[in-house]
């Protein structure tokens, strides 16, 4: 290729360049016809060849531009029409999947014979991962559904005021959220104090907790520690993002989670240790605390639980029924 | 006082469907993109290039313009006419900026 190519030349190839191959002759056809148009308009008018021609592109402007005005494929990924539904629907996957994948992951790796730290590592890669995998998936998804009429006219049913969800009670909801990182948060520091500073002499010679001491040292308590701030932020992520099935199933699931390896542990005399109750001369403390250990680890959740029923079932009432009445 | 760009904005959006009824009215006697061009600029109505030609494809797509190339002369040339559809389509364009126009006015009168 030797023969030089005009200005007009190196334009008109770029801009029928993303075009389809039905529409390129023609709109280069024209496009040429009309620039040579403009150019002999100025020639006339006594400006030089090169001059006229570097005017009337530049007129037109960046040929890509001019590409996008002809061709009818969206110049955007996801439009207003969908993006709101696209941030929704995003938010509702990030707030449930990520922190039941951190907790899972974290619990099975734990299980599994990993260190605690190692566990928590992997739990947070896990997440991150399953956050990224989630945000590409659902990107991908609308951006498909963005480009098939088909899928988008099936959007028209008609917005109804009585869908918008009841006003959430945010002082209550305050109050709640502060009780119950104040909670968690006592019962840690009681375990710690008790454990550590209040460690009293055993049988031989060495210091003993109330809590069994290979338990305490296999680290399982940063793991519950872990689960507690997770079950929180997403309670809060729940608030946030409205709450749904999704966010109920999650729950239930989260608590599970939590419920078979805690009554595993409380249920099968694994929690505390009986000579350090023996030592401060409450032998029968293992007994009763024991059992008030195992009404905390079940009622808690079984709690946590009914409040996710209720709370779909409440936002479900909200809702107008299908037949519009 | 509005930024430049802002003015150029609002201006863009008042006269954006003002083309399409313009072009609609001038090709009911058949003609090409660029004697197209001239003529709405020196009728009063400036439009780019880059928008005009773009847009007579759309409005070609939808029905509203015929077209067919010329081979007679020297360059080869794209002539646009205004079909039946396009030729109502204008007729109802212009009915309602006749009443906007009248809305205007009587907004500028009332007392």
């Amino acid at each position: 290729m030797t023969t030089a190519s005009t200005l007009t030349d190196r334009y008109v190839a770029e801009a029928v360049r993303s075009l389809t191959r039905g529409q390129r002759r023609d709109i280069e056809a024209e496009l040429r016809t009309a620039i040579a148009d403009a150019v002999e308009d100025r020639l006339g008018a006594g400006t030089d060849a090169a001059a006229a021609e570097r005017e009337v592109l530049t007129e037109l402007g960046p040929p890509r531009n001019l590409a996008a005005s002809y061709s009818d494929k969206p110049t955007h990924l996801i439009g207003p029409d969908l993006f709101s539904d696209y941030v929704r629907v995003l938010a509702v996957l990030l707030s449930t999947a990520v922190p039941l994948w951190f907790v899972f992951s974290g619990v099975v790796t734990f299980v599994a014979g990993a260190s605690a730290l190692d566990s928590l590592w992997s739990a947070l890669w896990g997440s991150l991962e399953t956050a990224m995998s989630l945000a590409f998936i659902v990107t991908v998804v609308f951006a498909i559904i963005e480009r098939t009429p088909a899928l988008r006219s099936r959007r028209t049913a008609e917005w109804d005021p009585r869908s918008l969800p009841a006003v959430p009670d945010q002082r209550g909801y305050v109050s709640e959220l502060v009780g119950g990182v104040l909670f968690s948060v006592v019962i840690a520091s009681v375990v710690i104090v008790l454990q550590t500073v209040g460690a009293v002499e055993g049988p031989a010679g060495t210091p003993i907790g109330p809590l069994d001491g290979p338990l305490w040292e296999s680290g399982v308590f940063t793991v519950a520690l872990f689960y507690a701030a997770v079950s929180i932020s997403f309670h809060v992520f729940a608030h946030y993002t409205g709450w749904s099935v999704a966010n109920a199933v999650a729950t239930i699931a989260l608590d599970v989670l939590f419920v078979v390896p805690a009554v595993w542990i409380v249920a099968g005399d694994r929690l505390l240790n009986p000579d350090y109750f023996a030592t401060i001369g409450w032998p029968d403390g293992v007994e009763i605390v024991g059992l008030i250990a195992l009404a905390v680890v079940v009622l808690f959740p079984l709690l946590d639980t009914v409040d996710a029923i209720a709370r779909t079932v409440r936002t479900r009432r909200g809702r107008p029924a299908r037949d519009g009445s | 006082m509005l930024k430049d760009e802002e003015l150029a904005t609002h201006r863009q959006e008042l006269r954006r469907g003002t083309v399409v009824l313009a072009c609609l009215m001038l090709l009911e006697k058949s003609n090409y993109g660029y004697a197209l061009l001239t003529a709405l600029d020196s009728s009063g109505f400036a439009v780019d290039a880059n928008t005009l030609y773009p847009l007579l494809r759309r409005l070609e797509k939808q029905g509203l313009v015929h077209s067919e190339w010329n081979t007679d002369e020297s360059r080869p040339r794209k002539f646009y006419t205004t079909s039946p559809d396009g030729r109502r389509l204008a007729a109802t364009l212009r009915g309602d900026w006749d009443e906007l126009a009248a809305a205007f006015t009587a907004l500028t009168e009332e007392p």
